[in-house]
């Protein structure tokens, strides 16, 4: 057991060096950025998964956390992104300054979608059902409107983090290491979260709330630590996003991106992480790496989706997960 | 002091009264039956021990606090714990799962479980220990990794008690436990009720149809008719009490013997 | 004061709309519990539809009441026809299975027909043809009410006239309130459960078709896009007016309407579309069973 998880965490050590130093050179920048945003993807549907998937709670609006996370961090980079670098760089040599940096800006993206989160969560989730999804629906399409009202921000010319206000810095984060260890990260954390034995409490709520208040399980708490973890990340991940693409648009967090991180759940299976990795994966290089798929990217999306429900719909892997993931989730069994 | 008093309880939803001026107290360590026709309002009086309903008028008290209208999860980390009259598993968790999530799911720390120091996996160990032990107790040790919903339906009926037991409750409420039961299992049941109620110490009100059933292993019953209580005494000089054969005349329960 | 009055127009006829497709909304939600996101769509489809025929008929150049007429019935019917087909392929093979199998099933019809729209009609926005001369019918005390909103408020009250009738007075209208009520109980009862659903789909769809129209006839700016917004926001009016409810429908249309219209001309006209949204989460919060809704209780 112990050579197979150091063969394992080698070999994610060794994807990320890859990732990081040879990919650049090697691949066509069009196709980094392709992977790049399979890294955010993932971490975007990893999140929503812990709410829908195992909590069983329909949330429809996650793109709303998505898109609070990208734009508050990239305020904080824009606005006072030079003074947080000379203050980090008073602490470490200005070379490791830039790597400390990014950290302290995604989880401050986090922490606002995380607050923001648990403003959407504490009324939400009195609801049940198909009152949750409509509330939540409600809740991105608010978020995204009242983004788009807010001159400083850009409103609806969008936002630009082409800020030539550090000498030492572009406020852009191109790192594919940066990404994929963020999202190495978020599936650990997810994974550990929901399959010790503690967080057989967000699959119990998941089964049935009632005979899980009946043993003691304060389901509402569940519901809300589950939303807060889930837009933490989500937020994580649309700070990844601002800082990777260099611009941000509300556009990009509208009801079809979270209509796609749900497509991304169920497809891959409710309550399976590697289910969401797979497909999120999938799903965002398939029409990026096919030409000409542009419009027919949606329409697909949706036959795809609407004949899984029909015909499989508990998806690819169900509740199933693969080895390096249930691995990392179970420790010792 | 009773460990469970119930007074003056009355629940109503809209216009319709479930339980009226409903008065009931439990002592320690005994076995209690609450019997009555279809639609009496026993598991209406249960929802409101286990706090799924508030009570309308009246008060609840366990182990001398008042527990009236206060959340389930609440009244379950006191010492309550029940099984359901429609089976209520966590369907596509394992056996073990089920017992587990009992016996971590209240308390937990996401912090601890995310990092997993060193204690943490003596923790773990010793829940899936703790919860194997219960399983075994009730003969499902075989079950642990099946799914909950692939089990045959008496041991389904026989998890969700071993899920209940996991809570380590004083008072175990019992939702028409035999249910579906054919007169082996029943008299199976009944000897698992009886060794449980020893073993843990524990006090017991069940409910059920089955008066026969009721009749050979309870000290004391109590008969609920339109949500009011029409008797409550001896199993024998209930099965007597005319108002209670009246009560049963007419419907379909069995009342034999 | 006179500007009030002439908000308040314009609120109840643009309420009038939304009313006609929150009525669809509520009536499918009532037999088969379940929110059609597609019905946004379907509106769409009628205001391209009305759009095709009219060109196809040879009307759009000679603008009537019967051209108008015409053009309604074309369109109701080709939706109704689309508003069959899908509870046909889409949701009836889900009947029975858990809430959110069909729910997401919803979402993806809608948005295939949303995309596969743009494809089919072309993403590029259509002029409705103008079925009906616009003009200034009366001037009262400074308000202005055109012959368009006469026609766009006697449609859509006419309609829903029709449709009181339908629900109230009719077989159909029994046997669709009879699933609304109790599905199993009315299969029992020997109630045709199948067709009194794609029944409730095809009037719904019908209801959106016209809704589409008349929007068709006020503002002709027409694109395959156009269902989402106006979409969203009739399901919010029937959830206000309590979703399930055929009075809380038309009652929760013309009231987002008069809302989103007050709020817009004295307030601010940028949050406009928010408006609806906020409204969703205060009666959900509030309220969720909406003005006329009956409270649900779980049997434990």
């Amino acid at each position: 057991m112990r050579v197979r998880s150091l063969l394992a965490a080698s070999g994610v050590v060794a994807l990320l060096v890859l990732l990081e130093v040879v990919a650049p050179r090697v691949l066509n920048p069009y196709y980094v950025t392709i992977l790049s945003r399979i890294g955010i993807a993932v971490i975007a549907a990893v999140s929503l998964q812990l709410v829908n998937g195992f909590t069983g709670q329909f949330s429809i609006g996650h793109a709303g956390f998505m898109a609070i996370g990208a734009y508050a961090s990239a305020a904080l980079s824009v606005f006072a992104g030079a003074a947080l670098l000379d203050a980090v760089s008073q602490v470490v040599p200005l070379s490791l300054a830039r790597i400390a940096y990014f950290p302290l800006v995604l989880g401050f993206g986090g922490l606002v979608a995380a607050v923001s989160g648990l403003v959407v969560a504490v009324p939400a989730l009195r609801l049940r059902g198909d009152y949750l999804a409509i509330a939540t629906l409600g809740a991105g399409e608010i978020i995204r409107i009242a983004i788009l009202n807010i001159d400083v921000v850009g409103g609806a010319r969008g936002f630009s983090l082409a800020s030539p206000a550090h000498p030492a810095i572009d406020l852009r984060f191109e790192s594919l290491a940066g990404v994929f260890g963020v999202a190495v990260v978020t599936i650990a954390v997810i994974a550990r979260l929901v399959y010790a034995g503690g967080g057989l409490a967000f699959r119990a709520v998941r089964e049935d709330e009632t005979a899980a208040e009946s043993i003691g399980i304060a389901t509402t708490r569940v519901k809300v630590e589950a939303f807060l973890v889930a837009s933490f990340f989500a937020g994580v991940a649309g700070a990844l996003f601002a800082h990777s693409e260099g611009y941000i648009h509300t556009n990009s967090f509208g009801f079809v991106r979270s209509f796609e991180l749900v497509a991304f759940v169920v497809l891959g299976g409710l309550g399976s992480l590697t289910g969401a990795i797979l497909a999120a994966a999938t799903l965002t290089a398939l029409p990026e790496v096919l030409r000409g798929f542009g419009e027919w990217r949606m329409i697909l999306y949706s036959l795809l989706l609407i004949a899984t429900m029909i015909l499989r719909p508990q998806g690819l892997l169900g509740q199933r997960e693969l080895w390096p993931i249930s691995r990392l989730g179970r420790g010792a069994k | 002091m009773s460990l469970l008093e119930i007074r003056g309880l009355s629940v109503r939803f809209g216009g319709l009264s479930a339980v009226s001026c409903f008065d009931f107290a439990v002592e320690a360590g005994s076995l209690v039956a609450l019997i009555g026709p279809n639609g009496a309002g026993k598991t209406t009086a249960f929802n409101v021990i286990t706090g799924v309903y508030a009570p309308s008028e009246g008060s609840v008290v366990f182990g001398g606090r008042a527990i009236g209208g206060k959340a389930p999860h609440v009244i379950s980390a006191l010492g309550i714990a029940r099984t359901f009259q429609n089976i209520r598993l966590f369907r596509s968790l394992s056996a073990l799962e089920n017992v587990r999530a009992s016996l971590e799911g209240a308390r937990r720390s996401g912090l601890r479980d995310v990092l997993r120091l060193s204690s943490w996996r003596a923790r773990q160990d010793a829940a899936t220990l703790a919860a194997r032990a219960l399983l075994d107790e009730l003969a499902l040790g075989g079950f642990a990794d099946a799914r909950a919903d692939s089990l045959p339906y008496g041991e389904q009926r026989r998890l969700e008690i071993a899920r209940a037991l996991a809570t380590r409750p004083r008072l175990l409420l019992l939702d028409e436990p035999a249910a579906g039961m054919n007169p082996a299992e029943k008299l199976a049941l009944r000897e698992l009720i009886r060794r449980l109620r020893q073993d843990h110490g524990l006090t017991i009100v069940l409910i059920d149809h089955d008066v026969s059933f009721v009749m050979n292993l309870c000290d004391r019953v109590v008969v609920l008719d339109h949500g009011e209580r029409i008797a409550d005494g001896s199993p024998e000089a209930v099965r007597r009490d005319p108002a209670v054969i009246e009560a049963y005349l007419g419907s379909d329960a069995e009342f034999a013997s | 004061m006179e500007n009030l009055l002439q908000q308040l127009l314009n609120g109840i006829t643009w309420g009038s709309i939304y009313a006609l497709v929150a009525l669809g909304y509520t009536m499918v939600y009532g037999v088969l519990k379940l929110i059609n996101f597609a019905h946004g769509e379907v509106y769409m489809v009628g205001a391209m539809a009305g759009y095709y025929a009219a060109h196809a008929l040879g009307v759009a150049g000679t603008p009537s009441l019967g051209a108008l007429l015409l053009v309604l019935v074309v369109s109701m019917a080709a939706c109704g026809l689309l508003g069959a087909l899908i509870e046909r392929v889409a949701y009836r093979p889900l009947r029975g299975a858990d809430r959110l199998a069909p729910l997401i099933t919803a979402i993806g019809v809608s948005l295939l027909l949303q995309n596969a729209g743009q494809l089919v009609f072309g993403a590029d926005p259509k002029f409705f043809p103008a079925l009906l001369h616009s003009e200034e019918l009366v001037r009262v005390g400074g308000i202005a009410v055109s012959n368009i909103q006469v026609v766009v408020l006697a449609t859509a009250l006419a309609l829903m006239a029709g449709l009181q009738y339908v629900v109230q007075r009719t077989r159909f209208g029994r046997a669709m309130r009879a699933v609304s009520y109790d599905a199993p109980a009315a299969a029992l009862m020997g109630v045709p459960v199948d067709r009194v659903i794609l029944g409730t789909f095809v009037l719904g769809s019908m209801l959106a078709a016209a809704a589409g129209i008349l929007v068709g006839l006020s503002n002709p700016k027409i694109d395959p896009l156009m269902g989402l917004m106006p979409g969203l926001k009739a399901f919010v009016a029937a959830v206000l007016g309590g979703i399930g409810s055929v009075p809380g429908a038309m009652v929760g249309g013309l009231l987002l309407g008069v809302i989103e219209t007050l709020v817009t001309g004295y307030l601010s006209s940028t949050y406009r579309d928010a408006i609806a949204f906020v409204i969703l989460v205060l009666i959900l919060l509030v309220r969720p069973t909406g003005l006329f809704g009956a409270p649900q209780t779980e049997k434990v």
